[in-house]
């Protein structure tokens, strides 16, 4: 009982910090874009543009809610919500200090895989429901793309999963906090792991390169062509929600969490968060998107059978190495 | 809605129906007591709806390059919120930029009845406002507020990109005071439009027959059902027949004379019988004249005093040799009212689509062509625009 009060505590607080960053991320996002093209981004709406996301969703919220006649009713309005869920759903296993945690699991790594993954769920409900060829054709894409970044995702959680030998998300980050980040150390495989990481979690999100079942240049909107409203609001959310908890996700695996000098741990946590959160955008704004077939050839002939090279390289090093693994 | 004089009043045209409501803010004002608090809640849904509202980009001419930057780098949309949407469900407002055809009509149609309400309608540049000085064509449609609910015009040819701002931030001011409740004077196109009136009655325009908005709403339904509708001419031309045996010969205008050609004409090429006229072509193509470049007709109404001719069409054929020194070969057939053509489909692939063209736009058949429809003009069109005797301004229902 104490557990679930905890839980629905913390739980709660960290869904609403969240979202409100959210808000905040896409205006960041917008101006963030503008200066990579020379352009201000939004600045009349609240101070620097502050309230652009407020007033957007105040408005997508005043839409008129359209659902397609030959649409599948119930999957069409539950994909969204879903796809909320999911994606929030996540954040219930990343500490974000030594004690925020909604729920430290023993299968944290497993558990965020497993709803991590779930994601693609939605996806393509919505582009099932949905009735329309754009959007079947992007929840088709999604499903291709699952199953291919799906294999590297596992391979590099893997590693800090045997390099720290707990299943606990936590766990893993005090190993770090106790010995070293695996970013910085061992760096060989730290580094290669992060990296594959790093872009399975963009593809897992969709965001460019890797955004094959949005394409807004073949597929109109992807799978949120029919979306309107406070329906697309919600996938617009998710989406974006599912990049910050994946950032998050990845600074504790990786970057050793909330450990860090000079200051208290949940500081550390949320700028190693928003400064992976900030590359996203970067790579987005400055790289095209790859053809489903280019993203299958960069991850099944790249990123799994070096995936696996670092998992064994993971386990010999925690067996040879003095020191290695206590 | 009223039924009650038999013909569908369409509620989307109805000035009354165009203020839309959420469901929800409705039921707020139903509810007692809570109708109060509504003045600030009003303030904040139109300060959401104004500072955010999204294009849907309808750009199909150079007014679209205009569009394109005003999005970019030295006017920015993005200062105000607004962003490009490339699908009408999530956009609040269509940015007609560029000539709309008669043809694109039904869609733009169908891609405005797709997109959520509140919506608004943004004619940009001087094509989209009256059809400009293709508005007396046959295929153009004399401004789109003959079919959409023009909010805000946009002058120009083509608006810049501050233009365009200045156009949004109109639209912005019209969304506050219609969400205020004041009356907004309504907009009309500049005065000079009316010295010419379009064909049709605008939307904004009281005396409009409803049929009329009716008869839009059907064509934009079947926008792509009626191109299969135009009839066939029969025929199986679709086996290529062997091609005559290669010569060496290079002589055109011996084969000519061969095939009974007497006059070559200086300022043309020469007319050819029309029974002579595939044989000729088979004959051309084994002397290695295996392009086929062009079939053109051409429309020559009947004259009458004293150069009185009755009226024919032209159709001319040219063809290109290849390899080094290429050359063309061309002649003319000259056919009378009602007389067909033979197709070159079989010895020809490429004269498919070219003869449906000539067939859609002057009105020559083709006699054994496999696959005789329109191809340019949409399947239900009446006449052959190119004929001389084809009205400037006929009226194609429902969009002229």
């Amino acid at each position: 009982m104490n557990g679930l009060v905890h839980g629905a505590v913390y739980g709660g607080v960290i869904a609403s910090v969240l979202l409100t960053t959210i808000a905040f991320g896409i205006w960041f996002e917008r101006k963030f874009a503008g200066r990579m093209q020379s352009r201000l981004g939004p600045t009349i709406v609240g101070p620097f543009g502050l309230l652009q996301s407020v007033a957007d969703v105040v408005k997508l919220l005043q839409k008129e809610d359209i659902v397609p006649r030959d649409a599948d009713r119930p999957l069409f309005d539950l994909a969204p919500v879903l796809a909320a869920l999911f994606s929030l759903g996540v954040a219930a296993v990343v500490p974000f200090s030594p004690t925020i945690i909604a729920s430290d699991l023993d299968v944290g790594v497993l558990y965020i895989l497993a709803v991590g993954g779930l994601m693609v769920i939605p996806t393509f409900m919505a582009g099932w429901a949905s009735n329309n060829k754009f959007a079947l054709i992007g929840g088709m894409r999604a499903i291709a793309q699952s199953v291919s970044y799906g294999v590297p995702l596992v391979l590099a959680v893997l590693v800090p999963v045997i390099l720290s030998g707990t299943l606990s998300v936590s766990g893993i980050v005090t190993y770090q906090a106790n010995h070293h980040w695996f970013l910085t150390w061992p760096v060989f495989i730290g580094v290669p792991a992060f990296a594959i990481y790093y872009m399975a979690m963009l593809a897992e999100s969709n965001r460019i390169p890797f955004d094959i079942p949005e394409a807004e240049s073949e597929l109109v909107a992807g799978v949120t062509t029919e979306y309107t409203g406070a329906k697309f609001t919600l996938f617009y959310m998710a989406e974006y929600v599912h990049t910050l908890v994946g950032s998050a996700v990845g600074a504790a695996l990786f970057l050793g969490g909330w450990d860090g000098p000079f200051a208290p741990g949940l500081h550390w946590m949320v700028l190693k968060t928003l400064v992976l959160f900030t590359v996203v955008y970067w790579v987005r704004w400055s790289l095209l998107r790859l053809r489903s077939d280019q993203l299958m050839v960069l991850c099944w002939k790249w990123l799994t059978p070096i995936g696996v090279l670092l998992v064994l390289g993971a386990a010999a090093w925690v067996q040879f190495v003095p020191g290695g693994f206590q | 809605m009223n039924e009650s004089d038999g013909k569908r009043r369409l509620p989307r045209y109805d000035e009354a129906a165009l203020a839309y409501e959420h469901p929800l803010y409705k039921t707020l004002l139903a509810a007692p007591g809570l109708s109060v608090s509504v003045a600030p809640l009003d303030l904040l849904l139109s300060w959401g709806t104004m500072n955010s509202l999204w294009v849907f980009p309808m750009a199909t001419s150079c007014c679209g390059i205009e569009l394109m930057s005003a999005a970019a780098s030295r006017v920015d949309l993005d200062r105000m919120g607004t962003i490009v949407r490339a699908t009408p469900r999530q956009a609040d407002v269509m940015v007609v930029a560029g000539t709309i055809t008669v043809k694109m009509a039904p869609r733009v149609k169908l891609l405005w009845d797709q997109m959520p309400e509140p919506k608004w309608c943004i004619a940009m540049g001087s094509c989209a406002i009256s059809g400009d000085f293709y508005r007396e064509l046959y295929s153009v449609v004399p401004g789109i507020d003959t079919f959409l609910p023009v909010d805000v015009y946009i002058p120009g040819c083509p608006p810049n990109p501050e233009a365009l701002m200045h156009g949004l931030l109109r639209l912005q001011e019209k969304v506050k005071l219609a969400r205020a409740g004041q009356l907004v004077a309504k907009e009309y196109p500049p005065n000079r439009l009316d010295i010419t009136k379009p064909s049709i009655a605008r939307l904004s325009d009281p005396a409009r027959d409803p049929a009329l908005s009716a008869a839009q709403e059907k064509s934009a339904g079947e926008a792509t059902a009626t191109d299969e509708s135009d009839e066939r001419g029969g025929g199986n031309a679709s086996a290529v027949e062997p091609f005559a045996a290669e010569t060496t010969s290079t002589d055109v205008e011996a084969l000519l004379r061969e095939l009974g050609v007497t006059e070559f004409p200086k300022d043309g090429a020469p007319i050819v019988p029309v029974e002579q006229h595939v044989t000729l072509a088979r004959r051309l193509r084994a002397m290695n004249y295996r392009i086929f470049v062009h079939v053109v007709a051409t429309h020559f109404p009947e004259k009458t005093g004293a150069k009185a001719a009755p009226e024919r069409f032209e159709v001319a054929y040219a063809l290109r040799s290849v390899g080094s020194g290429s050359k063309i070969a061309s002649w003319r057939l000259s056919l009378a009212t009602g007389q067909a053509a033979p197709t070159l489909v079989g010895v020809f692939a490429g004269a498919d689509w070219q003869e449906r063209e000539q067939f859609d736009l002057v009105g020559v058949r083709f006699d054994g062509h496999p696959d005789l429809r329109r191809i340019m003009m949409p399947g239900n069109w009446e006449g052959h625009p190119l004929r001389k005797d084809y009205p400037a301004d006929k009226a194609c229902t429902p969009w002229r």
